[in-house]
């Protein structure tokens, strides 16, 4: 692999030790993908910060790392932790909390952005074509697939090297004939708001290579949002080509193979909850978007409060407790729990449930396999009218 | 003078250890707890081993696994892979645990198979191979 003068520097230690084993990481991780180079990132996303999931070693790694100098060369911010920042979520358990707000600091000390959040792109919209580093996968589709910027789906410890040197391997989705859809995917039929959490779960489940995607009208935002999640848990995807969406110039096409979707091809991950089940109710997998909080929040107004023996929990970046506190206030007035800064896919919960009601099929897929909850699919207005009362 | 198994170098160090052979892909984060060092389905230890396993899967939080290793003092003393995959490689590298890939890795299997009486691995740093003995 070809490194610069100042990239040999780094190696021999010349700018600190956190930074030297880092930039080791990523040419080593980079000639075995078959890197002819190292390039420049803008912004890098750090996934793999629960305590729960990384655990003693992880927190001792990157205290090591904090104490050792190492400090973000580029724009970064941070995953979701295990805990609910606010300390006001009776749904999240925050009994790790001492051990994640040592993690928190350590990320902190090095410079790196306390977003907590799995939707990098709200604080640092990425431009076309542009080199990112990031972890976590949904934002990884909706980096490449929406924004048209370049990231491959790197793991959390190779995003955290990349934070600390400002460079990612040149491979993968950082070049454009890599960046070949071979398989057009026609969605057969208008999708609800709860339909693309589902269409997600399919292709993630069922088309390999990157597809290009064909709806009959445009998709929403939100929308896309849910589908890439979903997809990218149920599969390996990092980018999704979606038609009259997906910038120009950014993705090739030579697709022969053609698949349509139909509304009857997602049935298998419906199901409908019994009347006498309790229900937690759960929206945010992503995060949600300020606009989808807004919404829900107009909706929920209307209802009198959360009827006893359910719950409904909403995840939301930790910024939204100060910029949306008229919003968070109307919720919480009805007895809606509202987690920031988390989500229960790297968090446990407290309370027990019969099910689990969602618009998120990345939730539906991780809460079944991690938590054994049992789990539906539903539009938001399905799930607060499931749960509600007027 | 023992064999010689030629390797490429991934991660460069001193290895001396008993080889423990694992034919599979193993996924650190889940299947291997850095407490105790022992790989569970095994439940053998790592520490100090020269493990030789074909690579890496699963979960990315795997390196930090690794790395817990070093941190309770169960490292393998190198590891010999099939294929070398971001997370195997990035846990070495923040261990310090040297990492070779076999270049004839389905023969480097059949050699310890055919060795029940087990063997030991030496590798000194900037030689590209590892040198097998038998007990």
């Amino acid at each position: 692999m070809y490194l610069t003068k100042r990239q040999e520097k780094i190696l021999m230690g010349e700018e600190g030790p956190a930074k030297a084993r880092a930039l080791e990481i990523i040419v080593r991780v980079g000639e075995s993908l078959g890197a002819d180079k190292l390039i420049r990132i803008r912004h890098a996303h750090v996934s793999g910060i629960s305590y729960l999931n990384i655990g003693e070693p992880g927190l001792k790694l990157l205290e090591e790392l904090a104490d050792t100098g190492g400090r973000a060369e580029v724009y970064t911010t941070v995953n979701p932790s295990c805990i609910d920042l606010s300390g006001e979520s009776l749904i999240i358990d925050n009994s790790v909390a001492d051990k994640q707000l040592r993690i928190n600091k350590a990320l902190e000390k090095m410079g790196f952005h306390p977003t907590y959040t799995c939707i990098p792109y709200l604080y640092r919209p990425p431009s076309i074509n542009e080199a990112l580093a990031w972890g976590e996968s949904n934002a990884v589709v909706m980096a490449n697939s929406y924004y048209g910027a370049r990231t491959n789906r790197e793991g959390g410890p190779l995003a955290l090297a990349a934070a600390l040197t400002g460079y990612t391997y040149h491979a993968g989705l950082q070049l454009i004939e890599n960046r070949t859809a071979s398989v057009r995917v026609r969605v057969g039929f208008e999708p609800g708001e709860g339909d693309y959490g589902l269409i997600g779960l399919w292709l993630g489940e069922n088309i390999e290579d990157i597809p290009i995607l064909e709806f009959p009208k445009p998709p929403s935002y939100y929308g896309l949002k849910l589908l890439f999640a979903a997809s990218a848990a149920t599969g390996s995807h990092g980018l999704i080509v979606v038609e009259n969406v997906t910038p120009r110039n950014t993705y090739r096409v030579e697709a022969e193979d053609r698949v349509t979707i139909e509304k009857s091809m997602l049935e298998k991950y419906q199901y409908k909850p019994g009347r006498d089940e309790s229900i937690l109710g759960y929206l945010g997998c992503p995060h949600l978007h300020p606009g989808e909080l807004y919404q829900l929040a107009g909706m929920i107004e209307s209802y009198e409060r959360v009827r006893s023996g359910n719950a409904l929990l909403l995840s939301i970046p930790l910024d939204y407790y100060y910029t949306m506190t008229s919003e968070i206030a109307i919720l919480r007035r009805r007895g809606v729990d509202t987690a920031f800064g988390t989500c229960p896919i790297v968090s446990r919960l407290r309370g027990e449930y019969d099910v689990v009601l969602t618009n998120s099929g990345k939730a539906w897929f991780y809460l079944q396999k991690l938590h054994g909850f049992k789990v539906a699919i539903a539009s938001p207005r399905e799930i607060v009218r499931a749960i509600m009362e007027k | 003078m023992g064999i010689i198994i030629p390797v490429k170098v991934i991660v460069d160090g001193d290895c001396l250890g008993e080889v423990l052979l694992v034919d599979r892909r193993i996924s650190f984060y889940g299947e291997v707890d850095p407490v105790n060092g022992v790989i569970r389905g095994v439940n053998e230890s790592v520490k100090g081993k020269a493990l030789i396993f074909r690579g890496g899967r699963g979960s990315t939080v795997g390196s930090y696994i690794i790395y817990g290793l070093k941190h309770y003092g169960n490292s393998p003393s190198c590891m010999i892979v099939s294929e070398a995959e971001p997370i195997i490689i990035t846990g070495a590298i923040l261990a310090d645990t040297p990492l070779f890939v076999a270049l004839d890795y389905d023969g480097l299997v059949s050699l310890v198979k055919g060795k029940p009486g087990g063997l030991h691995a030496r590798h000194k740093q900037g030689e590209k191979h590892v040198e097998l003995e038998e007990k």
